[in-house]
């Protein structure tokens, strides 16, 4: 059995398995892959002692700060499907057939793309909509695309597009757009886009490939738009659902934790990160809060256990 | 040894997950810039009825994204 087995892979599970080996908890980190959201991340300008680093770098640093730890299992790439509460401790179920026995569980798993929930949406995955505008832009270029989302994500999802699509729509559902103000400006200056506001997409058309999106307006009414690409950007929910039925969430579905300790409802979870409902979700913080989270569980374990056995 | 071809765009960090795994792997591959190169953009779409990369053609196993199981399985390794 191991005193913690870590779920996520980004700088909060990243974090939390370097002082867990340090510390010589006896340790097992699950992850799909290294660096969290901030992977995709063009440029990285805010992680301390970093002055630039792209996303893709950062998640191979941390990768790397984490294998260079002796006694912590690095179980990867592979994903929690379930946590259940078992005598003594919880049992880890991962996608690919794992059985893990553990005391305590650090959630770090952080937040996925939220998707529309539209027909045509999942049929045309791939064939015109888009979840990676960084990627996947230069394809569409001559062509007309709509962004949905009107936060920053949207905002910087009709910058990539710019230079390659010759038609913006930015759809948003609000009666204004959300983002930074300077991005805003940038993206009103351009005749390429066409903001239209207080909308709701309803459905994706196409054959082969994307040909269209119905939204209904303002008004309630339901209007076409010709098009070859939708680019989906309204934000992210937590990854919680392995666990969710063990602790208690918020209306947003993230995992309520003692923000002093990082505990969550259940005693042997502890969550940190995107995944918790922590009111900055930034890179930093996670590390630091799972940190904490770490040094909580390490306090939990010698308490409980007088004579703990230390991993070698 | 497998023919590699893969499809990708220079700011796509996906495609460059796969390029590294072919490299640590000692794998060659040949390499199409779908955003600069028209015909080989043409080519993919042609190839996976895709409008996204990376798209990874092995010996004419078609694999779109990155999924490392599924590279090591189509590639025996």
């Amino acid at each position: 059995m191991y005193d913690l087995v870590i779920i996520g892979g980004g700088p909060g599970g990243v974090a939390a398995g370097v002082y867990a080996a340090r510390k010589k908890i006896k340790c097992a980190i699950v992850a799909g892959d290294f660096g969290g959201a901030s992977k995709v991340s063009g440029d990285i300008q805010n992680w301390i002692g970093t002055q630039s680093v792209s996303g893709y770098e950062w998640s191979k640093m941390l990768e790397e700060h984490l294998r260079a730890q002796k006694g912590i299992d690095v179980i990867q790439p592979d994903l929690a499907e379930k946590v259940e509460k078992i005598d003594g401790g919880f049992l880890v179920k991962t996608k690919k057939g794992k059985s893990l026995e553990a005391k305590t569980i650090l959630v770090t798993t952080g937040s996925a793309r939220k998707k529309l929930n539209i027909p045509g949406e999942k049929e045309f995955d791939g064939k015109g909509v888009v979840y990676c505008s960084t990627c996947d832009a230069p394809i569409f270029d001559g062509k007309v695309v709509a962004v949905v989302g009107g936060g920053n994500a949207g905002l910087e999802a009709v910058l990539d597009a710019l230079p390659y699509a010759s038609k913006i729509y930015l759809l948003d559902h609000n009666e204004e757009l959300k983002g930074d103000a300077v991005t805003r400006e940038k993206i009103k200056a351009s005749p390429k886009v066409e903001i239209i506001l207080k909308t709701e997409p309803v459905e994706i058309l196409g054959d082969k490939f994307v040909t269209g999106m119905k939204y209904k307006d303002g008004e309630g009414v339901v209007k076409e738009l010709k098009l070859e690409g939708v680019f989906v950007e309204i934000g992210s929910y937590p990854n919680v659902a392995f666990v969710k039925d063990l602790i208690k969430t918020n209306e947003f579905g993230e995992i309520i934790i003692d923000h002093k300790t990082q505990a969550t409802s259940l005693p042997g979870i502890w969550a940190a990160g995107d995944a918790s409902d922590v009111l900055y979700k930034q890179n930093n913080i996670s590390a630091g809060d799972a940190i904490k989270a770490v040094l909580n569980i390490t306090d939990h374990l010698n308490k409980t256990e007088s004579h703990r056995e230390y991993s070698k | 040894m497998a023919k590699i071809i893969i499809y990708s765009t220079p700011t796509c960090v996906y495609c460059k997950m796969a390029k590294d795994f072919f490299t640590k792997n000692n794998l060659a591959y040949e390499e199409h810039d779908v955003a600069a190169d028209m015909k080989a953009r043409e080519e993919m779409v042609q190839k996976s009825g895709q409008l996204g990369v990376p798209v990874i053609d092995i010996d004419g196993k078609i694999i779109v994204g990155f999924d490392e199981d599924e590279l090591r399985s189509a590639l025996n390794i």
